[in-house]
């Protein structure tokens, strides 16, 4: 029994490795919607429900889960978000969010900052974060 | 006066910022080559001698953050075109007044077309260039006072720009200025779908880079014929254009319609109606694209025709002279572009794009190949 149920937790947390979890501040109590996440990661918004300020982090192009959020949250590919930046880069109507190295990076500055928002792997979520959403 | 004192403001703010501000450089270039198919052909600055500098450009972006909800940025711009000298092509300040209001104050880019912001960024569009017939109106940038507005209406991401100010230096048709420039852009996007609506007016001012239309104007008023003169030159006469456009983005399929029409009252310029409609469809890192433009000057024939009976006296030649400078202005022109973006790396694009333009009043035809990069850094 013990060993069936240890299977199923490997296979579970195998399962659910491939996914994303946008995870933020212990102490904020926002809900964020699909939408929120889309308006705050492309610049149209800067703030979560309850009105306090949000600060979007990013992953480093190359990590596997910004590759699965750009195209699962943001429904571009890479080439098309970076044309999108360089539209409101270079008219002086934004910047693209902060970039950050790794999942540990994103994970450590969310833990930190009560406004922060970001998403890692589902598979390095730990207690220091709030899991908000998956996908 | 007014707006070079902007432009120094805004340069200032950038030499002023503390040494502890958040500085950003970016920038973007183009690299193309081109050449047009016929000996004596002649489009978009190319000849049939295969030329690197014409459309190729390079810029350098600064920002820096000063704090207290300020910010300063400059776009330095060197085009092939002009043997890459350096200029301030964008120069302002920016005070971000809430989370969805900013103002920007210097050297900005009117937003008359859809893509006119930034259409020297080549990678953030994949056509090779915009639609140059559609987006003719021979000067981009305002000196003055804009503000930017995000919202969320009805489902819809809404954003407007106002903008407030004025011009100087070269237009299609010769250095003039731009005075009481307003008006706004709004446009409303959702899900895979935009619409966008533009209207400016400003009072127009030129001297024609043709002589022989400054020198008709010189001999109409010395003649008596002030009348007539007012009615072709350029002096405070108002100016007005309206742009709307439409697209959709789905499912890899991306289309844009716009059209736009601009008049400048009681002067020779025609009334020019423009209009594009481009398809592309994304097959992974390849866009092929093919787009077609419209462009449909009308002269002013109601111009000379009360003065036709001088066509009889030895004033012909002013009368003559003022129904060939006004008649100048008549365009009808077709342009088809084909061609496709290759994203072969993460910041850099390739493309290429033939395009055919024919002119339909004088029933000549023009080929053009341009193949080039365009990157972000």
């Amino acid at each position: 029994m013990i060993q069936k149920i240890a299977l199923l937790v490997f296979v579970l947390s195998f399962g659910v490795q491939a996914d994303i979890a946008v995870i933020v501040n212990p102490a904020n109590a926002n809900v964020v919607s699909a939408d929120d996440l889309n308006r705050l990661f492309l610049g149209r918004a800067s703030s979560f429900a309850d009105g306090t300020k949000a600060t979007p982090l990013n992953l480093s192009e190359g990590q596997v889960a910004r590759d699965e959020f750009d195209s699962k949250v943001l429904n571009r590919s890479s080439a098309q978000l970076k044309a999108y930046w360089s539209k409101l880069v270079f008219t002086g109507k934004g910047t693209p969010p902060k970039e950050m190295a790794d999942d540990a990076a994103v994970k450590a500055a969310v833990a930190a900052d009560p406004n922060a928002i970001g998403y890692i792997s589902s598979g390095s979520v730990d207690g220091t974060v709030k899991v908000v959403t998956t996908f | 006066m007014l707006k070079k004192s902007l432009i120094a403001f805004a340069v200032s703010g950038l030499l002023i910022a503390p040494a502890h501000a958040e500085v950003q450089i970016n920038g973007f270039a183009s690299i193309k080559a081109g050449m047009t198919l016929d000996s004596d052909d002649e489009l978009y600055g190319y000849t049939n001698d295969l030329d690197f500098k014409n459309e190729s450009l390079m810029a350098l972006q600064v920002r820096s953050d000063l704090g207290e909800k300020l910010s300063v940025t400059a776009q330095l711009m060197g085009r092939g075109n002009n043997d890459f000298d350096i200029g301030f092509e964008w120069a302002f300040i920016t005070y971000q007044l809430n989370d969805n209001t900013m103002i920007n104050a210097g050297r900005l880019r009117g937003p008359f077309y859809k893509y006119s912001e930034y259409k020297d960024v080549g990678y953030a569009y994949d056509w090779s260039r915009v639609p140059r017939s559609v987006y003719g109106l021979g000067f981009d940038n305002i000196e003055g006072i804009s503000v930017y507005r995000t919202d969320i209406i009805a489902g819809f991401d809404s954003t407007l720009i106002a903008m407030y100010g004025g011009y100087d230096g070269t237009t299609g048709l010769g250095d003039g200025q731009l005075d009481g420039f307003v008006g706004a852009s709004w446009e409303l996007s959702r899900d895979w779908y935009n619409f966008r609506i533009a209207y400016y007016n400003a009072d127009a001012s030129l001297t024609f880079a043709n002589q022989d239309a400054n020198n008709l104007l010189g001999a109409l008023n010395a003649n008596g014929f002030a009348a007539l003169a007012e009615e072709i030159d350029f002096d405070k006469d108002k100016g007005t254009f309206f742009g709307i456009g439409a697209g959709i983005d789905r499912e890899n399929l991306v289309i844009v319609a716009e059209y736009n029409r601009t008049e400048v009252d009681n002067t020779l310029f025609a009334n020019r109606e423009n209009y594009f409609i481009s398809v592309a469809y994304r097959l992974g890192s390849i866009t092929p694209y093919i787009s077609h433009e419209w462009e449909r000057h009308d002269s002013k024939p109601e111009i000379y025709q009360p003065y036709q009976n001088l066509a009889s006296t030895p004033l012909a030649p002013l009368y003559f002279g003022a129904v060939a400078t006004v008649e100048s202005q008549a365009k009808e022109a077709d342009t088809l572009n084909i061609g496709l973006r290759y994203d072969f790396h993460s910041s850099a694009a390739f493309k290429l794009q033939y395009t055919s333009q024919k002119n339909k009043l004088l029933d000549t035809r023009v080929g053009l190949l341009v193949a080039g990069v365009d990157l972000v850094f």
